[in-house]
């Protein structure tokens, strides 16, 4: 049985007026868990994702999904998105259009009509079936286009900003329906909201002036012989702080990224019971943490670490 | 070709139709046409279509109507017809500029094309809007003739025969003209921004590459060949044939289709959405 990777891009380059947003970005990515996509605005995120929806040809480089050149037939139903800033026709209801994808996925009348209602449901605008675009707002808008990349059984979903103008009642529900639909589903999520990134995936892309790096969350502390803690604090004295988690045992660094925000570096070796030394340490000092979490943040990962 | 190919293509028309006859732009555009139409039915085919009759066998009056170029709509068994097509030959190309113009540009601009191409090849959306507004047009077309059938037989029944013929003669020759029309707005509405545009492009084209290629084939006469590639190039001298006869000509909008089509596929293929 071959195990032909579900992504494959070698050599991808694309360039806007002589400027590369892509350049020969070589990846292969398994079907799985959900897959990150980061990087700063202008780095190239909606060009890649374009170019394997097939809104874009590439200048020049190789793209396979599944095997096939995107936008082909064969891809049809196999792979969905949610492309960014693409709006319905404003002349037709919500669930007219949403039927009509599904009519053109291959199911019959009344199964496209019972999977526009299904993916509506989903993202909780069932009772907006029959009204027109125009009348939604932004973030409903949003969840309508969320809900007709969800049509059908896809086996790849490719979402662009999924969760910006979101509330967080609706942001939770989306991360849900991810959540429920991995690792049947893949999904490719490219964010800017990296917490919410870091809850999901367990793989990032980052791409940067169009070059592309990728990096497993999990695999990158285990393999190392330090590890990290992040403390959130509430308003506390920075140096007295730093000063006093320099004295716990196993500590070798901490510093301060942000105000408030501690990154401590320590050595399991040498103390493997070092979280309840350094809540200790808070606790006798009465300063209140917001948040203590293992590792670093995502934000840090990615973007800051040396 | 893959059944999959036909059956997008098929849903595509098919909602294209539905955007005429169940959307309020679709209906307001029908409520329109209806309108202006039973005008033109009511006036222009009816009282003319009366002279027509009346000077038919007169010399005099036959002579009037060859002196003002009219002459050819003697030949014509029912004067209606003879009136309506004259009407139709103008009045149905302007309605295709403006009918067909937004086949992709609106949908392009918005993203709507970026939904449907995850789930129809660019081929079979590009060949079903086209289809679609050929069979709205086609509905046009027999609507019209249908109502200027019906305008003749109460004249007199015993036409009807002959009208029967002269109408489907009509309408087949309306739907050939209509196909180049409709391709070129196919090909202009993936390259522009907006129906407007389309429209503008295509009025642009129609009068200026006629004009172009008539100057440069004065200095080139081989030139003057092109001409054929100007949709609606036949129908001046279909204005002077008569019903079957004008089916002569048919040759030249099914090449000029061929090629628009052939042109709108492939900007349509390359285009980034």
């Amino acid at each position: 049985m071959s195990h032909s990777p579900m992504i494959h891009c070698h050599d991808l380059s694309h360039f806007y007026a002589g400027k590369a947003a892509l350049n020969k970005v070589n990846f292969e990515l398994a079907a799985g868990e959900p897959i990150g996509l980061v990087g700063p605005n202008g780095a190239g995120k909606t060009t890649l994702l374009s170019i394997l929806c097939g809104f874009v040809r590439p200048t020049s480089g190789t793209v396979r999904l599944f095997g096939q050149a995107p936008g082909t037939s064969a891809l049809n139903g196999k792979v969905s998105a949610l492309p960014q800033d693409a709006k319905l026709d404003p002349s037709f209801n919500i669930g007219d259009q949403l039927t009509f994808y599904a009519r053109l996925q291959g199911l019959n009348t009344r199964q496209a009509q019972h999977e526009s209602m299904r993916v509506l449901d989903a993202v909780a605008l069932k009772d907006s079936i029959k009204e027109k675009p125009d009348t939604l707002s932004h973030g409903m808008a949003k969840r309508v286009a969320i809900a007709q990349a969800l049509i059908g059984n896809p086996e790849l979903i490719l979402l662009d900003e999924p969760t910006a103008g979101l509330d967080p009642v609706n942001t939770r529900n989306i991360r849900s329906i991810i959540t429920e639909l991995s690792p049947a589903t893949t999904f490719i999520i490219s964010s800017h909201d990296l917490s919410e990134l870091g809850r999901l995936c367990q793989q990032i892309l980052l791409l940067d002036n169009g070059n592309m790096s990728s990096m497993q969350l999990n695999a990158s502390e285990q393999n190392s012989p330090t590890r990290f803690i992040t403390l959130q604090m509430e308003s506390c004295p920075t140096t007295e702080v730093i000063a006093q988690l320099k004295q716990v045992a196993g500590v070798l660094l901490v510093s301060n990224p942000q105000k408030n925000e501690f990154i401590v570096e320590y050595n399991p070796a040498i103390e493997p019971k070092i979280d309840i030394k350094i809540l200790t340490c808070l606790m006798d000092n009465n300063w209140h943490y917001r948040q203590f979490s293992q590792g670093k943040t995502l934000e840090e990962k990615l973007f800051f670490e040396g | 070709m893959p059944s999959g190919f036909l059956n997008a293509t098929l849903l595509i028309c098919q909602f294209e139709l539905k955007r005429l006859f169940f959307t309020r732009k679709g209906q307001l555009s029908l409520i329109t046409f209806a309108i202006v139409w039973y005008f033109i039915l009511l006036y222009p085919i009816r009282f003319s279509a009366d002279i027509f009759a009346q000077n038919q066998h007169s010399t005099q009056g036959s002579s009037f109507f060859e002196f003002i170029g009219f002459g050819a709509l003697l030949n014509w068994k029912i004067p209606e017809f003879g009136v309506y097509w004259r009407f139709a030959l103008i009045m149905f190309p302007l309605l295709c500029i403006t009918i067909a113009s937004d086949q992709s540009c609106s949908d392009r601009e918005r993203g709507t094309l970026r939904f449907l191409c995850l789930r129809a090849s660019r081929d079979s959306l590009f060949l079903g809007r086209f289809v679609g507004v050929m069979t709205i047009q086609t509905l046009l077309i027999l609507v019209t003739v249908l109502t200027t059938l019906i305008l003749a037989i109460y004249r007199d029944i015993n036409l009807l025969p002959i009208a029967l013929n002269s109408a489907t003669a009509i309408a087949v020759n309306l739907v050939l003209i209509l196909l180049p029309f409709t391709a070129m707005m196919a090909a202009l509405s993936v390259s522009v921004k907006s129906a407007r545009q389309a429209t503008v492009w295509a009025i642009l084209i129609w009068s200026f590459l006629a004009g172009i290629i008539s100057g440069l084939s004065y200095y080139l006469p081989a030139l003057a060949h092109l001409k054929i590639l100007i949709p609606g190039y036949q129908m001046a001298d279909l204005a002077q044939l008569a019903e079957w006869q004008t089916l002569e000509l048919a040759y030249i909008p099914l090449l000029q289709s061929l090629v628009f089509l052939a042109i709108g596929r492939w900007i349509m293929s390359r285009q980034s959405l």
